[in-house]
């Protein structure tokens, strides 16, 4: 692997001998987990920088960092050479650094002129003159914004813009791009890169966060890649490669067991669920794939490509589900539920991303929380709490998924967040399905209790239930599944059998 | 590999147990006399096993520990009836004419009508609701009984269309909640002004008065059993029945996991949408029971108490006792303590001669000191506030 110094005194090296910004060494930790761990980056003006990697490689958090919104746990952030702190974003903008967010931070109900001005108003403002000074600044950087029209009347692109002007406003030197094509057209996205052009040719320097490789790779100067929260490479965009880079992503040691596939289970191939071109607003398009009894397919895709939605939509657990077109079939029967109720009622259970958000309840016990699953269900449903059965019903699950508590009526916000998880399985499992969805079942999870999960997930589909698993994190996906999906965009990009899948090939699927 | 978002779990755990520990400092006593049954904490208790702590202390929790059996220790309500009896202690010894049994049932008397449209008003909020339309299905509905009775229809037949205009209005309400995701506070205080619209409109006079003859109707608020009178009879009757529904029941059981996190009991597969609107309509249905009590004894209804300061009452009674307004928190023993408490503390007045204008003041101080350590308690956000599936 190449030595992270020999970039510094290459020719690409724009503009200039001093690094604009650097970052020496920098550490952030989370909770005891290093979300970067002694990264180190430099930016040079009038480059751009494309940051690259996985969804939680530390792409967020180093640029949070340097633009004051966190602060490092360790190392230093310097700007022209000298140490700066930034205690807050303020601190950041005052010193030249400008992040323009994945979530735009402009307030919708004001004007676009009021929007440019804000945190820097004057106690007295005249709105003709902020107008006037708005409409300059828009028009030097040719956008078409009207400055009097409301922030919230403006599609994503023209927020966009505005943000982009704030930032020139702030006369910022170094621009923070976070995913800033997610949301954008493919015309809005042609527009954006002359953008940085002009940002380009005017000195600014420029980090660029992407997904989407092939824009790097077109736009940027430098490529860093961060894996696991490390610095892996940095190095100019012409001597790298596509394939180099997502090798560079992925590059990890896999160590796995592949799952023991039982010929039997394969060889029945009874189809439970089949999804048939079903198609959903901008999030799912034209999306077909069939579960099998017995199987454990792993859904791989970035976030926003559509893994979710499609989930949720076949358990019905979406709050609008605006099928648009195509069709859901649980047995060649048509289903599309509007509740998950009738999803449960049917047999398909959805074990949520994220527990502390819809997973469990709180102020209830361990036991309480498993045996309300079944109590949700038209079969398991009594009028009367019947305390035997509770009892029975939680210490069989608690026994199957080795859940860690000592008194099964202790509050489920005692436990760990693995036996949290585990209880929220349990929950699900109590509802005797025969369609089970997880959606990250190892998120917030300790160590320890992954390999227990990812056993409970096999155990499913030996039991002869069609399993779903959909995760952000490839050796999971690789450890658990039978068949990989591989979804982007919103679309079934690719289906791998699990013995000829490697990371590589479904990264490669998953970015455009 | 190193995901920032799945190292999350610790700050769950530790927000969770700092949660538990701001509790610690004011309600002492209260995890000692929880402690036999919670070998699971054993930390917490030992810190709270400390100094400062008097026998008296131990004493009352134990005997409420003893009366709460296996379930779990919930801190405010206890607190709340320590509170109450200290004060009526305190009254029985400054008061004279205090501490009689026939004062005593004068008390319980008082907080009968505010105790079942507490236990209403307890059945929402548990569900992570509110109904300040309380007092106008109240009032329309006693209004509706004693208007048919006095046109000569059969009493049975009059408390069946009473029943049908207050379950009416909370199926209005319950429909608008669940499925508009109107705000509760919102739709239900809109409801209260249309009902007084309504009803002044449809029963002509702000008074509405039972006939002469209604003997069965004036006895459910005149009447005594065993020398016991009515309305405390109702009360005790209905606060059994909500407690067995709350704490023995599967619809009890989902009403508490709607109140904790109504989108966990959604996927979990609860109908929440349809439970909501259950919700408001049983409330609606108590709260007649109570406007029946209460125009029976005072043998009249005035239709303006659905604008006065009564749900201001119920309110407070309900997150005194530590009903949180958060949801899925407190029981039936909350809506006793708060009840009781304020009971005490009206009575007392009362017999200290403090006038009505002073009156208002404790309660309304007494409120927002409740309000403010319920949101201690519980601190929620703009998220979870809003109602709805």
């Amino acid at each position: 692997m190449n030595s992270p110094v020999d970039h510094q005194k290459t020719a690409t090296e724009p503009r200039g001998n001093t690094p604009v910004l650097e970052v020496r060494n920098g550490s952030k930790i989370y909770g005891g987990v290093h979300a970067i761990e002694n990264v180190s980056f430099d930016l040079y003006p009038g480059e751009v920088h494309a940051l690259v990697g996985e969804n939680g490689a530390g792409k967020s958090t180093l640029c949070k960092a340097i633009a004051g919104a966190i602060q490092l746990s360790a190392g230093d952030i310097l700007i022209d050479g000298k140490p700066v702190k930034f205690s807050r974003p303020g601190d950041a903008l005052a010193a030249g650094v400008s992040m323009v967010y994945q979530e735009t931070s402009l307030v919708p109900t004001m004007t676009v002129a009021q929007n440019l001005e804000l945190g820097n108003e004057p106690l007295l403002t005249r709105f003709r003159s902020l107008n006037i000074q708005a409409q300059q600044l828009l028009q030097s950087l040719n956008f078409h914004v009207e400055p009097t029209a409301y922030v919230a009347s403006l599609g994503a692109a023209r927020r966009q813009m505005v943000e982009i002007a704030r930032a020139v406003k702030h006369q910022a030197r170094v621009i923070i791009f976070d995913e800033p094509t997610a949301t954008l057209t493919p015309e809005e996205i042609m527009h954006f890169f002359h953008l940085v052009e002009d940002l380009r040719a005017r000195g600014v320097a420029i980090i660029y966060i992407s997904h989407a490789l092939e824009e790097a790779l077109k736009i940027s100067d430098r490529i860093t890649v961060l894996r696991d929260g490390r610095h892996v490479i940095t190095a100019p965009t012409r001597e790298l490669t596509r394939a180099d880079i997502v090798r560079h992503m992925v590059g990890r040691e896999v160590i796995q067991e592949r799952p023991q596939r039982l010929p039997a289970a394969s060889a029945l191939r009874e189809k439970v669920l089949t999804v048939e071109n079903v198609t959903m607003g901008t999030a799912v398009k034209n999306m077909s794939f069939t579960l099998y009894a017995g199987e454990v397919v792993g859904m791989a895709g970035l976030i926003g490509s559509g893994r979710t939605e499609i989930a949720r939509v076949v358990a019905g657990a979406l709050k609008r589900n605006l099928i648009n077109g195509g069709k859901i079939y649980l047995r060649g029967k048509p289903i599309r539920y509007r509740t998950p109720r009738q999803a449960i009622n049917d047999g398909i259970v959805y074990i949520t991303e994220d527990r502390k958000v819809d997973g469990f309840f709180e102020t209830m016990a361990i036991d309480d929380n498993i045996y309300i699953g079944r109590l949700a269900t038209k079969q398991g449903w009594t009028f009367a709490l019947n305390a035997g059965d509770r009892n029975r019903i939680a210490s069989e699950l608690i026994r199957r998924l080795r859940i860690a508590a000592l008194d099964s009526r202790a509050k489920i916000i005692e436990l760990s967040g693995g036996n949290q998880q585990k209880v929220v399985v349990a929950k699900a499992l109590a509802q005797e399905p025969q369609v089970v969805i997880f959606d990250e079942p190892t998120r917030g999870v300790d160590v320890g209790a992954i390999p227990e999960i990812h056993a409970a997930i096999r155990k499913q589909a030996e039991e002869g239930k069609a399993v779903l698993v959909i995760s952000s994190y490839l050796p999971e996906i690789l450890s658990v599944s039978d068949r990989i999906l591989v979804t982007r965009m919103g679309r079934i990009a690719a289906e791998i059998d699990a013995a000829e899948a490697d990371e590589q090939k479904i990264m490669y699927a998953a970015i455009h | 590999m190193i995901r920032p978002a799945r190292g999350g779990v610790k700050g769950g755990v530790k927000g969770g147990v700092k949660a538990a520990q701001r509790v610690g400092p004011s309600w002492r006593w209260v995890h000692i006399a929880g402690s036999p049954g919670r070998s699971n904490s054993p930390a917490r208790v030992e810190t709270d096993n400390g100094a400062g702590m008097t026998q008296a202390d131990i004493t009352v929790g134990r005997r409420q520990s003893a009366a709460a059996g296996r379930r779990k220790f919930q801190s405010q309500e206890m607190a709340i009836f320590a509170i109450a009896a200290a004060l009526a202690v305190l009254f029985a010894f400054m008061l004279p004419g205090f501490a009689t049994i026939n004062n005593m049932l004068t008390l319980a008397r008082s907080v009968s009508v505010l105790g079942v449209l507490s236990l209403a008003m307890a059945l929402v909020v548990i569900g992570r609701g509110l109904d300040l339309s309380l007092i106008a299905s109240m009032a329309a509905g006693a209004a509706t009984v004693m208007a048919l009775q006095g046109a000569g229809y059969a009493f049975p037949l009059a408390i069946l269309a009473g029943l049908a205009v207050a379950m009416a209005i909370g199926l209005v309400n319950g429909w608008i909640i669940a499925f508009i995701e109107v705000p509760a506070l919102f739709t239900t205080l809109a409801m209260s002004l249309l009902v007084f619209g309504v009803a002044r409109f449809a029963f002509k006079s702000v008074l509405v008065y039972p006939p002469a003859d209604a003997h069965a109707f004036l006895f459910l608020g005149q009447g005594k059993l065993f020398g016991v009178p009515m309305p405390i009879i109702v009360f005790a009757v209905l606060a059994v029945a909500m407690h067995l529904f709350l704490s023995r029941t599967t619809p009890g059981r989902f009403t508490y996991a709607r109140g904790d996190n109504p989108e966990a009991a959604r996927l979990t597969g609860v109908d929440v949408r349809r439970d909501i609107i259950i919700s408001y309509m049983l409330a609606a249905g108590l709260s007649l029971l109570a406007g029946l009590v209460s125009a029976s004894a005072t043998a009249s209804m005035n239709l303006q108490i659905i604008t006065g300061t009564m749900i201001f009452d119920v309110v407070l009674v309900v997150v005194l006792g530590g009903v949180s307004l958060v949801g899925g928190r407190g029981s039936v023993l909350s809506v006793l303590a708060g009840a009781l408490l304020i009971g005490v503390l009206l009575n007392g007045l009362t017999i200290m001669n403090v006038n009505n204008q002073m009156q208002d003041i404790v309660r309304g101080l007494v409120l927002l000191g409740a309000i403010i350590l319920d949101n201690r308690l519980h601190p929620r956000d703009e998220e979870t506030a809003r109602q709805g599936d």
